[in-house]
């Protein structure tokens, strides 16, 4: 069944979040007959739970599909893509497999800030781009307006643009004959010394780690002993077989093809993603570039509940890490939270992604700090180090440079929130780039910020100034020294290290009054007067109280009170979940994410 | 720790209740804030409430109990009328008999006590009336959608006194739009009316009632918590330079006139009970009957069971339970009696608790007794958690 790399064509599909990619998908594998429509359970391609629960795909994935087209028969790879900004690393993995791109823009929505960067992800690779509109049967459709922003923003010629509508079929052919004709042929050499890249893995518990590849040259055959390059460790295939879109088993695979395989590897950790595959002994091929090593943007503390087990959250965590090479752990020790891990993460939502994992999937009840970016730190002594930890932030005199991460943002938005735009990067300390208009209507603006600044809020707040039309986007330009200062809070007199934040000293006494007004908040009344206070070094610059608490004593307690007013009591137990005690204050987790409050009055 | 004394928790499980409760649903009317098993405006049911009452008190072998305590609640007892409660008693006798000296309370209405009524409770055997009066103010009553005066509750004092009967009065605080002065005139009021006992409840907002339905929707607001704890410690001040001792959370009485049957509860002894709602207790188990009247009467009446809810303790859970009643007490809990009657040490069961409390100045200790200080025990409900854990 040796194909010809000319009927071969490998493309992702890649658009901004909820523009209609796995809707897409879905019609594709209708359409060329790969899933049956009965059996097509809505966004086949996303199966971990999650991803159907929050409607977006979060792990690259690959299928194969088959189409005739002038007569001849073709084999169709689609490497599915993340489309949040966490995962533009995974982006990045799948577009090196593939030859073309589907660039998918809404009708309506238009040109979004991950379809510019996306798009550009695409172009950068050389890639073929076929760009399609989407959802052009709505009734608020605006196609042509759409097509302008497409020129504008990223050359695409408006008669190249296929209309379609993923929903209800329109131009799905039209978008299948594209693809043929317009992404080309992969190039490699069937006959030549076997080389396969390693895009993605996962681990199944029946045949362990399952290897996601793509051939470049040579051919790979059941039994056939092969090399990991970066592991240097030799296996024999035992499986090979393409995704269509469950695992179907083939005899072999052959250069410019995508695939799977299952080499009784029982530790995902020897699959290196972005590794070169090739034949043991001394005329392998030489190892490919591979992939930049995944960029964790956002650190935090997660810890174990009162009560709840460290060994347990250690084995949990292990088992994510798995089928996620961009998470990384390791144990840390707080003294307000006991023992736990400090966790890093490609961005916020992939954060929350996790934390949501563990709780549902491992039933663990969770403490979680607030997260924090890198930051880096030239000491006096002429060592740079790197701190994930606001904990780790040394003495002011050895710091000779703090440097803070700085990302370029862009955001696309209607014209008329340019304004509050602008206001919203100046508060944040952005610096303002440029402003280029799409069309009449639509604009991207480009500001540098720090990073500390767009995690957190930036989203949110983009959305509410925009009333829903804004999108945003960045990338990481660089480390860059500020004026950054640890903020401390002390709770009853305690510093609770694991409430520290870095910030900009500009912005201390803001955020100190915030942050403990908000603790004020968090914190339930105790029995005795909570002092809260937030300070650099040993200056302390805002000050909240909480009143002891002084009346709480049931009146009635007769004979057919006495087990329901125990149940009151035990319930007052329960609520102590997800706490931990500093002193003798129960702070609960809400708490910990109180430093996120900026102080500021914005809209 | 466990073996050596459990002979003697046993033996207390095997005495035989000498205290029993009978829960009498009825009312005329239910008030706002009134969570409690009972209908209001339904005395066509009364009869067949006595019929049920009647069978279920075959749950205990003929010649039935002999008491110490026997205690009437509701609902409102006195709502039966003078012959409605003899004829209550009259069944009750049958299984339940008051030994002489026994204290024999049943609870009333300020404007059910009349000279029929007060005769009618003396000849069946009654000795102490606890009287649902709330307040002695005008506008208070009315805050707290009662249906009696102020003169109500002051006749009706006068006629029970005069029979000779030992009456408790009900104060009740924080009442929508009271202040501190309205509970100090309250207090002085209530001294004035002579009677031996004082219970002070502070209104609580109960899911389920009228009241924390207005509430909610911002038509009422419950006092705020200072102003909860300044009429408390009012109450406690006045009453006691008044001569009443605090024996209990919200109980006061002169000397020798404390309420003998809820002591029972606080003592963590068995006690038996009757009626829809009602719980009972043999030492170990406790075991509420069906709240709702109709479906307990219904099940009664049809040989079906009847009982809701029950809780079994360890002994270990006994011990953690007789930590808190104990300790709601003024009396507090003396190691000895505490040893002798769970079979626990009582450092073995809250000594790291009351050690905390102590540094906090929540409790104080002797040696010999632990109490809780006046501090603690308006804060106590915050501390039985600790108590009450899984051990």
């Amino acid at each position: 069944m040796s194909i010809d790399c000319k009927h071969i064509r490998n493309f992702s599909i890649i658009a901004h979040i909820d523009h209609g990619k796995s809707t897409l998908a879905d019609r594709l594998l209708e359409r060329t007959g790969t899933v049956e429509k009965r059996q097509l359970k809505e966004q086949m391609l996303d199966d971990m739970e999650l991803e159907r629960q929050r409607g977006i795909t979060i792990k690259a994935r690959a299928v194969r599909m088959e189409c005739r087209h002038n007569g001849e028969l073709y084999e169709l790879n689609l490497i599915d893509t993340p489309g949040h900004v966490d995962f533009h690393y995974e982006v990045s993995r799948s577009l090196a497999c593939c030859e073309g791109a589907v660039l998918l823009v809404d009708a309506f929505q238009g040109v979004e800030a991950q379809t510019v960067a996306n798009a550009y992800a695409a172009i950068n690779q050389n890639l073929a781009i076929v760009p399609v509109i989407n959802k052009v049967d709505l009734v608020h459709a605006r196609v042509d307006e759409v097509l302008t922003e497409m020129e504008q923003s990223l050359s695409i010629d408006p008669t190249e643009v296929i209309k379609a509508s993923a929903k209800t079929g329109i131009g799905i052919d039209d978008l299948l004959a594209a693809i043929v004709e317009r992404i080309p042929p992969p190039t490699g050499d069937p006959q030549a010394v076997l080389r396969a890249l390693i895009f993605d893995s996962h681990y199944d518990s029946y045949r362990g780690a399952i290897t996601y590849v793509r051939l470049i040259d040579g051919t790979v055959k059941k039994g056939q002993k092969i090399r990991f390059l970066e592991t240097g460790v030799t296996h024999e295939v035992l499986e090979l077989g393409q995704f269509v879109p469950q695992r179907r088993a083939c005899e072999e695979l052959v250069a410019g093809q995508v695939g799977y395989l299952v080499c009784n590897i029982k530790d995902v950790k020897q699959v290196h993603i972005g590794d070169t595959v090739t034949i043991p002994g001394d005329h392998a091929a030489a190892a490919m570039p591979g992939y930049k090593p995944p960029q964790r943007m956002v650190y935090c503390g997660l810890y174990p509940s009162e009560g709840e087990n460290f060994e347990e959250l250690r084995d949990s965590l292990e088992k994510l890490a798995i089928n996620d090479p961009s998470f990384e752990f390791a144990p840390e020790s707080s003294e307000a939270l006991g023992f736990g891990f400090r966790c890093g993460f490609l961005g916020l939502l992939h954060m929350e992604i996790i934390q949501q994992r563990l709780e549902q999937e491992a039933d663990l009840d969770l403490v979680q700090t607030a997260p924090n970016v890198t930051y880096q730190i030239l000491k006096t002594s002429g060592e740079t180090i790197n701190i994930r930890n606001p904990q780790d932030v040394p003495d002011t005199g050895e710091i000779e440079e703090f440097r803070q991460p700085i990302v370029r943002t862009n955001f696309l938005t209607p014209v008329e929130h340019i304004g509050p735009i602008m206001q919203l990067c100046t508060d944040r300390r952005g610096v303002y780039l440029k402003t280029e208009y799409l069309s009449p209507t639509r604009a991207m603006l480009t500001f540098d910020l720090p990073l500390a600044e767009v995690i957190y809020d930036m989203h949110d707040k983009l959305k509410s100034v925009t009333r829903g039309y804004g999108t945003m986007d960045y990338e990481l330009v660089g480390y860059f020294p500020a004026d950054l200062v640890r903020l401390d809070i002390l709770v009853g007199g305690k510093k609770v290290d694991a409430l520290s934040i870095i910030c900009d000293r500009r912005d201390a006494d803001r955020r100190g009054r915030a942050i403990v007004k908000k603790l004020r908040g968090e914190i339930d009344r105790h029995m005795f007067e909570v002092a809260l206070q937030a300070a650099i070094g040993t200056k302390v610059i805002a000050r909240e109280t909480i009143s002891a608490m002084r009346k709480n004593v049931t009146a009635k307690c007769y004979g057919g009170d006495i087990s329901r007013k125990k149940k009151l009591w035990a319930k007052q137990k329960e609520g102590k979940k997800r706490m931990k005690s500093v002193g003798s204050v129960d702070i609960p987790q809400k708490a910990f994410m109180a430093v996120l409050d900026t102080g500021a009055e914005r809209p | 720790m466990k073996t050596a004394t459990s002979d003697i928790v046993n033996a207390a499980t095997q005495q035989p209740p000498r205290a029993a409760y009978v829960h009498v649903p009825f009312c005329r009317h239910r008030c706002g804030y009134c969570d409690f098993s009972l209908v209001a405006g339904r005395d066509d049911l009364i009869a067949s409430y006595l019929a049920a009452i009647e069978r279920e008190l075959t749950r205990l072998e003929s010649p039935g109990l002999e008491l110490a305590t026997l205690y009437l609640g509701g609902g409102t007892p006195s709502h039966l009328g003078p012959d409605g409660l003899r004829r209550l008693f009259d069944i009750l006798h049958t299984r339940l008999r008051p030994l002489p000296g026994a204290e024999v309370t049943i609870e009333a209405n300020p404007g059910d006590v009349t000279a029929s009524l007060a005769t009618a409770a003396v000849a069946c055997g009654t000795t102490r009336v606890s009287l649902g009066g709330q307040s002695l103010d005008a506008t208070t009553l009315v805050a707290l959608d009662r249906d009696h005066t102020p003169d109500d509750v002051r006749r009706a004092v006068d006629i029970l006194l005069t029979r000779g009967l030992a009456v408790s009065v009900d104060l009740m605080t924080a009442a929508p739009g009271q202040t501190l002065a309205d509970v100090d005139r309250d207090l002085d009021a209530l001294v004035a009316l002579g009677t031996q006992h004082l219970s002070v409840y502070c209104l609580t907002w109960e899911k389920g009632t009228q009241f924390e339905s207005l509430s909610r929707r911002g038509m009422l607001r419950p006092a705020d918590e200072s102003l909860e704890r300044s009429m408390l410690e009012l109450t406690i001040d006045r009453l006691e330079a008044a001569g009443f001792e605090h024996y209990e959370v919200s109980n006061f009485a002169r000397p020798g006139g404390r309420c003998q049957h809820n002591e029972t509860y606080w003592d963590c002894q068995p006690w038996e009970a009757f009626g829809p709602g009602a719980a009972r207790f043999d030492g170990r188990e406790r075991i509420t009957n069906h709240r709702s009247t109709t479906t307990w009467m219904r099940r009664v009446l049809g040989g079906e069971d009847f009982t809701g809810d029950s809780e079994t303790m360890t002994p270990l859970e006994a011990a953690q339970e007789r930590v808190v009643l104990g300790l709601r007490r003024r009396d507090g809990l003396r190691r000895e009696a505490f040893l002798n009657a769970s079979g626990f040490a009582l450092d073995d069961v809250a000594g790291a608790s009351i050690r905390r409390w102590i540094a906090r100045g929540l409790a104080t200790d002797d040696g010999q007794q632990v109490r809780l200080t006046r501090e603690g025990l308006l804060v106590s409900d915050g501390l039985w958690a600790e108590v009450l854990r899984p051990m």
